[in-house]
């Protein structure tokens, strides 16, 4: 029975109703596609066709240049080198602008950084003290063995390091090539730097295969995917310079400052641009997910696309104490292996630490690093952090950034308060470290070789550094999930500045919350039980 | 007995709408701060939070549009007149069987507690919800944009937590207040089904 107060609505408000709520129902499901669509990747897949097609579309066979038959001299890469000029007239002067010849920054500002100068680390510490030769086998050149190296010398560009395909080619001390090398050979059939040219370098930083970086080493050479998305030939194939874009010899790279976010647009039409970044390709809305695209505002993309670094089969430098350095067995120095096979003792460089499958350290970054030299005087914190990283929440430029965390105990002058670089090789008797194993007079002479004050005085201080991670890139089905940093207890937890939802959980207001909700129930259950006992509704 | 019609097909779909979305908001909500074992998953139920929170502000935009078209919205103004008395039968009375002190009519069908709880949670709850929610979720769009403080995130946070908390009180106190009617189910069947048979002497006519 219809009830006279209840008036039906006018057929306008129900057909106003009916649109409204096929409104609502739009938008709930609108909400759900509401996800920006990523524009089309160009060149993604596989690279090793891209590679063969690049070396099959070459004008020129080198084996059919008569100045390359040789034959050149066993160990006479300048021989070489003065046959590529005469057609590539201008390598040379290309290669001696960069850093790859240089090692030094000519930028204002950064006077003093790099390996040709007073940049000090806390792995081998300085090449310039002594060892240069030595250190000189990764130097784009021949003959550098002190700083009267000369750098302006067109024939003591190395062209095969960067360009050899044959594998045979190998650099000893100066950056002279192993005599043993077939100089012709190679010299015909030289190519684009493919991984391993680029590697022979950068996989052994810091002395050996993977101590440095931690997302470097020669495991990428035969990685699965897993380890490396873009190297690996289960992967994209990719080459170092298909990121590392390298117009006129001039590799991209981050010459000890890596923007976080690098979004290298080309000027002009055509230029080629440096990949570095991971937007240069992925663009910055890579994800379906919209909250995943927002999180590039603040997190960098390696911070959960890298889960772990030195995801090989070699760990990488974690801790490396040169004050324990020295120790020798009947006179003679030697070394220890833990049960993993990592070096924990070399009497030549002390006791250190490896790290397999490493969770990296995160920090607020915006591209800005300051670097440590020989001549800084040293701040009074410690542990001294040789590369202090710029950035925090509230800059606009800064991410989260993974890191490798590297700790050292190196020797300082604590008198002029400045890092030391010891003269290390040499034969016994020389004063070189390894040669008499006494810190006294090798650093004294290193620091007369650097041409840098001692005062006498060396004494030994904790150091630590923050090497980007940026390579190694895991599939992303092994990117982090949500609460790994999102919890209490995640990666994120020592990151300052911000309120992190599901890490920042004040117990006050959980106290104070279910406090209001356990006394509603008590009162509710309170009023409804004497009501239950009056026998009343 | 009169059968009257106490909530319209939209007032109920209303309800019952915003009852599943507050509820999942509150698993969801709860889940992402980390109060609840996983029961959407971290990801999911952020995502869910989300789609939520703009079907909820959708449906409110519509249930303003139908309160104002209706006049219903005039339910909600707040008297005194009959608040001692009803303060007092929640008191005492209701354990005594004492008949409930405010009559019921189409256009007047909330007590006056009820029409002060209603019109909090509406003018006062939802919008700190919908407004801390909105803050929190574009903070980062709007600390860049207006150079605020980054430490002014968890001031927000703590409201909208805060606010959540109230509404699982309010949810408590709600459900159980709705067994506080002729029957314990007389009012929850009132929301489902719309109307209510009321006693003459609990229902005061126009006339009157």
């Amino acid at each position: 029975m219809p009830h006279p107060l209840r008036k039906p609505s006018p057929p306008w408000m129900r057909r106003t109703l009916q649109t409204l709520v096929g409104l609502l129902a739009l938008s709930l499901t609108s909400a759900f596609a509401q996800q920006p669509t990523a524009p089309a990747l160009s060149g993604h897949g596989s690279y090793l066709g891209v590679h063969a097609k690049q070396a099959s579309q070459q004008t020129a066979d080198h084996s059919k240049f008569k100045i390359l038959q040789g034959p050149f001299k066993d160990g006479d890469g300048s021989a070489v080198t003065r046959a590529c000029l005469t057609c590539h007239t201008r390598a040379a002067e290309q290669v001696m602008a960069t850093q790859h010849w240089l090692w030094r920054i000519p930028e204002k500002g950064l006077e003093g950084y790099g390996k040709s100068t007073n940049l000090v680390n806390n792995f081998c510490i300085s090449t310039i003290g002594g060892n240069t030769a030595s250190c000189a086998r990764c130097h784009a050149g021949y003959g550098y063995k002190d700083k009267t190296f000369d750098f302006t010398r067109a024939e003591n560009v190395d062209c095969l390091v960067c360009h050899d395909t044959t594998g045979d080619y190998e650099k000893e001390n100066e950056g002279l090539p192993n005599p043993a090398v077939p100089l012709a050979d190679v010299a015909q059939k030289v190519g684009r730097p493919s991984l391993r040219n680029c590697g022979v370098c950068h996989f052994f930083g810091g002395g050996a295969d993977a101590t440095k970086h931690g997302d470097l080493d020669d495991t990428i050479l035969t990685a699965p995917r897993t380890e490396d998305v873009h190297m690996s030939k289960q992967g994209a194939g990719m080459y170092c310079v298909d990121c590392h874009v390298a117009p006129s010899h001039q590799v991209g790279g981050p010459d000890y400052v890596i923007p976080a976010d690098r979004r290298e647009q080309p000027k002009y039409a055509g230029e080629e641009t440096s990949r570095m970044s991971c937007t240069a390709c992925h663009s910055n809305t890579p994800h379906d997910s919209y909250i995943l695209n927002r999180h590039y505002q603040k997190v960098a993309c390696q911070t959960c696309h890298i889960p772990a670094f030195a995801r090989g089969k070699l760990g990488s430098n974690l801790w490396w104490d040169w004050s324990t350095s020295g120790r020798l067995k009947d006179g003679k120095p030697y070394k220890e292996e833990d049960a993993n096979g990592f070096e924990i003792y070399n009497s030549m460089h002390g006791e250190m630490t490896w790290g397999r499958n490493v969770t990296p350290t995160y920090v607020w970054y915006n591209g800005n690093m300051k670097f440590t030299r020989l001549t800084d005087t040293l701040p009074a914190t410690r542990p001294v952090v040789l590369n202090p990283t710029e950035g925090s929440y509230g800059d606009p430029n800064a991410k989260i950034w993974p890191f490798k965390f590297h700790e050292g105990n190196q020797p300082y002058d604590p008198v002029l308060n400045h890092l030391i670089a010891p003269y290390t090789a040499g034969p016994a008797g020389s004063g070189a470290y390894w040669g008499d194993w006494k810190w006294e007079p090798a650093i004294k002479m290193g620091m007369a070789t650097a041409g840098l004050p001692y005062s006498g005085k060396y004494d030994f201080v904790r150091t630590t550094m923050l090497w980007p991670i940026t390579h190694m890139v895991a599939p992303k089905e092994d990117a982090l999930k949500c609460t790994e940093c999102h919890a209490k207890k995640g990666r994120l937890e020592a990151v300052p500045g911000f309120y992190l939802i599901g890490r920042d959980r004040g117990t006050g207001v959980d106290f104070i919350g279910i406090a209001v909700i356990i006394l509603t129930i008590l009162g509710v259950g309170i009023h409804g039980v004497t009501r239950y006992l009056h026998g009343r509704h | 007995m009169r059968r009257i019609v106490l909530y319209e097909k939209f007032e109920r779909f209303w309800h019952w709408a915003q009852a599943l979305i507050i509820l999942t908001m509150m698993l969801t909500g709860f889940e992402i701060r980390g109060l609840l074992p996983h029961i959407f998953g971290f990801q999911r139920a952020v995502t869910v939070h989300n789609i939520l929170a703009v079907s909820l502000v959708t449906l409110i935009v519509f249930a303003i549009f139908w309160h104002v078209t209706t006049g219903e919205w005039r339910q909600y103004i707040p008297t005194r007149k009959f608040l001692g008395e009803m303060v007092g039968f929640y008191l005492t009375g209701i354990f005594k069987g004492a008949p409930h002190p405010v009559k019921k009519h189409r256009m007047a069908k909330l007590n006056p507690l009820q029409r002060l709880a209603y019109l909090g949670f509406k003018v006062m709850i939802i919008p700190v919800q919908v407004t801390t929610g909105a803050l929190f979720y574009y903070y980062p769009n709007l600390q860049h944009a207006f150079g605020w403080s980054p430490s002014v995130l968890w001031v927000i946070a703590v409201v909208h937590v805060l606010g959540a908390f109230g509404l699982v009180a309010f949810l408590f106190g709600h459900v159980y207040l709705t067994t506080t009617g002729h029957t314990p189910t007389t009012n929850i069947k009132a929301m489902l089904v719309g109307w209510e048979d009321i006693p003459d002497d609990e229902y005061f006519d126009e006339a009157e």
